[in-house]
């Protein structure tokens, strides 16, 4: 049948159409065959196309590349925000305590935390340090010790040095006090200090001598020759040192004195020499004794106290 | 049957009518959105496949279906209304 419509010619197709077209049932089927034709050729058109482009990657460069849904999820819960992530309040394990407080503090605040707390810090160390001399000036034991050390800041010696110097110093002025009350010396007790300092034995008297070795080593050292200040157990020489200078420095002084005591106190007992133990009752003879020996001395100009 | 409707097919083509009707039912088609609706058909179809490589054959054995079934009546309608008044007229002539 085909082949016959193919051969026909156009005017036998005319006709036929024509006759077909009579019946208008026919021109309805007619109509759907040609619209199901139609159809397809447009659907298979859009899908070649479509096609097309899928294939040549068109598609993915008009339409862009796809968005990933996950990544991009606005997450919606009380718990949390947008992103996921938890708003809680952070776990307790984030708090330290503070060693110096013992207060749980957050972990983000620690270093300033500890700053405030212990001290450290700039501002705070100066307030620290401040909190600490306020205290320090409260009395305490060792207050005096830090008054002490403040007064003796012209001093240019070691505190146990200066310390040692002012009980000198005390012990000067009382003898000071003593002479100047007898009327024999009126020296200051810098004057008598400096002299203990710098001068040997041999300007001092018997009296003096006995005094300050009471109270120092008095070694005379071979390079300066000077005298050892430090105390009667200074560590440096030796307990035969000590000796064998009081030896010789308070020996000659021995037979001027007896001759004086029995010249000008035949009464009192001569039973004292220099070099004997000293307790107050002697020392307060000897002192005496002594100043009987300086009047004299200063009388006769005699050097008999020297060696 | 079939002849009949070759005949009238036949002579559509011959006319060139049948190009104007294609092109008619294309801007229907693109205007109410279908084209759209089966590009989105296609890229299921794509996405099921998990590749590319899909054939052409295959993309057209499953859109074909749904995509018939989504044509808007109205656009077949007039279609189908233009075309046997076409079809009627001409016999007039």
């Amino acid at each position: 049948m085909t082949t016959i419509v193919s051969e026909l010619s156009m005017h036998d197709l005319n006709n036929k159409f024509f006759e077909i077209m009579q019946n208008e049932s026919n021109a309805e089927d007619a109509a759907n065959f040609i619209y199901d034709s139609v159809y397809e050729d447009v659907a298979l058109g859009f899908l070649f196309e479509f096609h097309h482009g899928l294939k040549t990657g068109l598609t993915d460069l008009v339409e862009g590349e796809k968005e990933e849904d996950e990544s991009c999820k606005i997450v919606v819960s009380p718990e949390c925000d947008v992103f996921g992530f938890s708003v809680l309040k952070k776990t307790p394990d984030s708090n330290c305590s503070c060693p110096n407080c013992e207060r749980p503090v957050s972990a983000t605040r620690f270093a300033p935390h500890l700053e405030k707390c212990m001290g450290m810090g700039r501002n705070s160390s100066r307030i620290a340090s401040r909190r600490i001399a306020s205290n320090s000036r409260e009395p305490t034991s060792y207050a005096g010790l830090l008054s002490d050390d403040e007064d003796d800041a012209d001093w240019s010696g070691s505190s146990m040095q200066s310390e040692r110097r002012k009980r000198r110093i005390r012990n000067n002025n009382n003898r000071k006090s003593n002479k100047m009350h007898n009327g024999n010396r009126n020296n200051n007790g810098n004057h008598n200090s400096d002299s203990n300092d710098g001068a040997t034995y041999e300007t001092m008297s018997a009296n003096e001598k006995k005094n300050l070795l009471q109270q120092i080593c008095g070694v005379v050292s071979e390079h300066t020759k000077k005298l050892c200040i430090r105390s009667t157990r200074c560590p440096q020489h030796t307990e035969e040192q000590r000796r064998a200078l009081r030896n010789s420095v308070l020996e000659p002084s021995t037979p001027e004195s007896q001759p004086l005591l029995t010249a000008d106190d035949a009464g009192s007992p001569p039973d004292s020499s220099p070099s004997s133990s000293c307790s107050s009752s002697s020392r307060k003879r000897d002192r005496h004794r002594a100043l009987k020996n300086k009047s004299k001395r200063k009388r006769n100009l005699s050097p008999s106290g020297r060696d | 049957m079939t002849v009949n409707n070759t005949i009238a097919h036949q002579r559509l083509i011959l006319s060139g009518d049948r190009e104007r009707f294609k092109e008619l039912l294309r801007k229907r088609l693109i205007e109410c959105g279908w084209r759209d609706q089966v590009r989105m058909l296609c890229r299921d179809v794509v996405k099921e496949n998990d590749t590319n490589n899909i054939t052409f054959d295959a993309l057209v054995s499953r859109v074909t279906p749904r995509a018939r079934a989504i044509v808007p009546d109205t656009v077949k309608k007039e279609l189908l209304q233009k075309i046997k008044t076409h079809l009627l007229t001409q016999k007039d002539q």
